[in-house]
């Protein structure tokens, strides 16, 4: 993938959203009067963002209008990203699992899940891990850090 | 001084933070070990756990963590050629060649000498430096404060980022976020487009994991293919070969002191880190040796050079943190929250509101070495085992643990959204050549950006120009501008240097 597409893209994006934090009111609500206006800071930033992202997107366009071969770290390599779409989607069932199944119940099954991903077939100690892991953690937060992790609700 | 350094040793000498040391110690150098885990990953994933205990242990705790943790790459270099950190590089070319050559041990004990002696000398540095130069930094009011602050922006960015543009817009997007949430000045509310949950802006502890570790799993994800690499010490017959003299230290022990002033200066300096310490130095020692030709084939004085400037920076990296409230590169970043988790916000003033804590991490930070030396001769058999586990028994329980982590902070499944988010995040920045590590630096440096520049403002009042009268302004402008135009001229030295090889390469 050439990364000076996604550089002219993001660039883009990241001016447009400057753009609207310089010109909009409403995106600061209440608090007391200053000197500093509250919106000042992030106004600020808001114009260098503009001109750093701009600087990007004119390097990149003038390279992709020049019709060079991008090099180096121009390329965004995309080889495996599969198995990060597959993790992702397992660390948001995870979110959207433990409220209701708990920790102990979910996690199990998350760390089956990554082992697997990761090419794991040694199924006993991949499972004994899977089970004990999760317990330790549990009743460590609990025992040691008086932190309650979340428990079945369904 | 002397006093509070006594006395600083009389409150670590004591169960809890012995144990913490050493529990540290444990992790930092099997975290180290694996490849494809860092200590900045170790860090991030213990943090959460040093919330509920005192600052004294858990800092010490985290300490321990990074500074075995540096080491702690050392030991997959030298064995099987993949440097836990990219500080590391010169170290496997020098020590795996020793491994082939079946002089492991040796490799190992260097490494670990020399680490040791190299974070020593620049602990003692930093406890020496640190509070004298606080008091010349609290001279500094809040005009000089945003100089410095804006000083700090500027270094960091320009340095290390790919590319200066990349560096700074990581760090104006840091400062963005950092502004998400109730204003601590005026109690407006920002960019909270009317949900509740974002009054208190983002949680930094999930946003910390996710930005700096997450995206490490998400390289051992696509990795996953490559096949795994079994850790072992080669053994030769001959004893001599499987540890280091007296007289080898003695020997290399010039190199060592000043691989570690040069690790200790580069270290203090915001921007460079241990990687630019450790081929500083590694270029150095090679310049001035008797046998340069051995480097990268086996040099124990190469593997001396570079594991001490490496490690050196892991104790003159918090002299601008606790002096200047700038953390010079990630790792302190991280440990610049973790103070302010506990109560301690990094400063000159921590010297006076928190004396008895500061010294007594300071001497914490000194008994790791000692434990370090003693835990990681006494089992270098087991890291290398622990290290060598297989990846699909270490990532799932690192995801377990960053989820923990994540709802430790705020016992909030908001905040595990929010480890989503930034995880996916951080991996696109690693994508597009923006900094991580800068931006982390501009959400935690931001809100002191603005509560200076606020009193700063009602003390200028209409007189813009007195933000200029001051000579600490014209300084900071000046070292801005410096570290600017240096950094454009390394950089464009280095584009040359690499146009330079491929033509060459081309020619032949």
């Amino acid at each position: 993938m050439d990364r000076r597409k996604i550089d002219v893209a993001l660039s883009t994006l990241l001016i447009i959203l400057s753009v609207i934090i310089l010109t909009n009111d409403n995106l600061v609500e209440g608090g007391a009067e200053t000197d500093l206006s509250s919106m000042f800071l992030p106004r600020v930033v808001a114009s260098l963002i503009i001109i750093f992202a701009a600087t990007i997107a004119i390097q990149s366009l003038i390279k992709l209008s020049q019709g060079t071969q991008p090099e180096g770290s121009e390329i965004i390599i995309t080889d495996g990203f599969s198995g990060i779409f597959i993790y992702i989607g397992i660390f948001i069932a995870y979110w959207l699992s433990v409220p209701y199944v708990g920790f102990l119940v979910a996690t199990p099954f998350v760390m089956f899940a990554v082992a697997m991903l990761l090419g794991g077939r040694n199924w006993v100690p991949i499972i004994a891990t899977s089970i004990v892991t999760p317990l330790l953690i549990y009743y460590g937060s609990r025992e040691f850090l008086r932190v309650f992790l979340p428990t079945w609700s369904l | 001084m002397f006093d509070n350094i006594l006395n600083g040793f009389s409150l670590i000498l004591a169960v809890g933070p012995i144990l913490g040391i050493i529990l540290g110690v444990v992790i930092g150098i099997t975290f180290g070990a694996i490849p494809g885990v860092s200590a900045i990953m170790a860090i991030a994933i213990i943090l959460p756990m040093t919330f509920y205990v005192d600052p004294i242990i858990g800092i010490t705790m985290l300490l321990a963590v990074y500074k075995s943790g540096i080491y702690g790459g050392s030991i997959s270099a030298i064995l099987i050629n993949t440097p836990g950190a990219a500080a590391s590089f010169l170290t496997a070319q020098d020590g795996h060649a020793l491994t082939k050559a079946g002089k492991a041990g040796k490799a190992l004990n260097m490494s670990l000498f020399a680490s040791i002696t190299g974070e020593m000398l620049a602990t003692l540095v930093l406890i020496l430096v640190a509070a004298p130069f606080s008091l010349i930094s609290l001279q500094a009011g809040p005009i000089e404060k945003v100089f410095l602050l804006l000083f700090a922006f500027t270094v960091i960015g320009t340095m290390a980022g790919e590319s200066i543009p990349r560096g700074l817009l990581s760090c104006c997007l840091g400062m963005l976020f950092a502004m998400v949430g109730m204003s601590s000045i005026t109690g407006a509310s920002r960019f909270t487009f009317g949900y509740t949950e974002l009054m208190g802006g983002f949680t930094f502890t999930p946003m910390l994991i996710g930005i700096l570790v997450m995206p490490e799993v998400f390289n051992v994800i696509r990795r996953r293919r490559t096949p795994h690499h079994e850790m072992m010490i080669t053994h030769s017959p001959n004893p001599a070969d499987n540890r280091i003299s007296f007289k080898e230290f003695r020997r290399v022990f010039g190199t060592i002191l000043k691989s570690s002033g040069i690790g200790t200066f580069v270290g203090a300096l915001p921007g460079l880190g241990s990687s630019t310490a450790a081929f500083i130095a590694y270029g150095e020692a090679k310049r001035t040796s008797k046998k340069p030709d051995e480097y990268g084939k086996g040099s124990v004085e190469g593997i001396a050079a570079a594991e001490s400037a490496n490690n050196a920076v892991c104790g003159s990296s918090l002299i601008p943190m606790l002096t200047l409230s700038i953390p010079g590169d990630d790792v302190a970043a991280l440990l610049m929250g973790a103070f302010l988790i506990h109560g301690l916000t990094p400063g000159p003033m921590i010297f006076f509101e928190h004396t008895e804590t500061i010294y007594a991490i300071f001497a914490g930070f000194l008994l790791t070495d000692l434990f370090l030396l003693g835990i990681a001769r006494a089992g270098f058999k087991f890291f290398v085992k622990m290290a060598s586990l297989r990846r699909y028994y270490i990532f799932p329980c690192v995801t377990v643990f960053a989820f923990a982590g994540a709802f430790t902070a705020g016992q909030n499944m908001n905040d595990i959204l929010i480890l989503i988010l930034f995880t996916i995040m951080g991996y696109g920045m690693r994508l597009v050549g923006l900094n991580p590590a800068v931006f982390i630096i501009g959400f935690i440096l931001t809100p002191f950006l603005e509560q200076n520049l606020d009193q700063a403002i009602a003390i200028v009042g209409t007189e813009y120009h007195l933000f200029f009268a001051s000579p600490f302004s014209w300084v900071f402008i000046a070292l801005s501008a410096f570290f600017v135009i240096s950094s454009m001229r390394m950089r464009r030295k280095a584009k040359a240097n690499i146009a330079t090889a491929a033509a060459k390469r081309k020619l032949a």
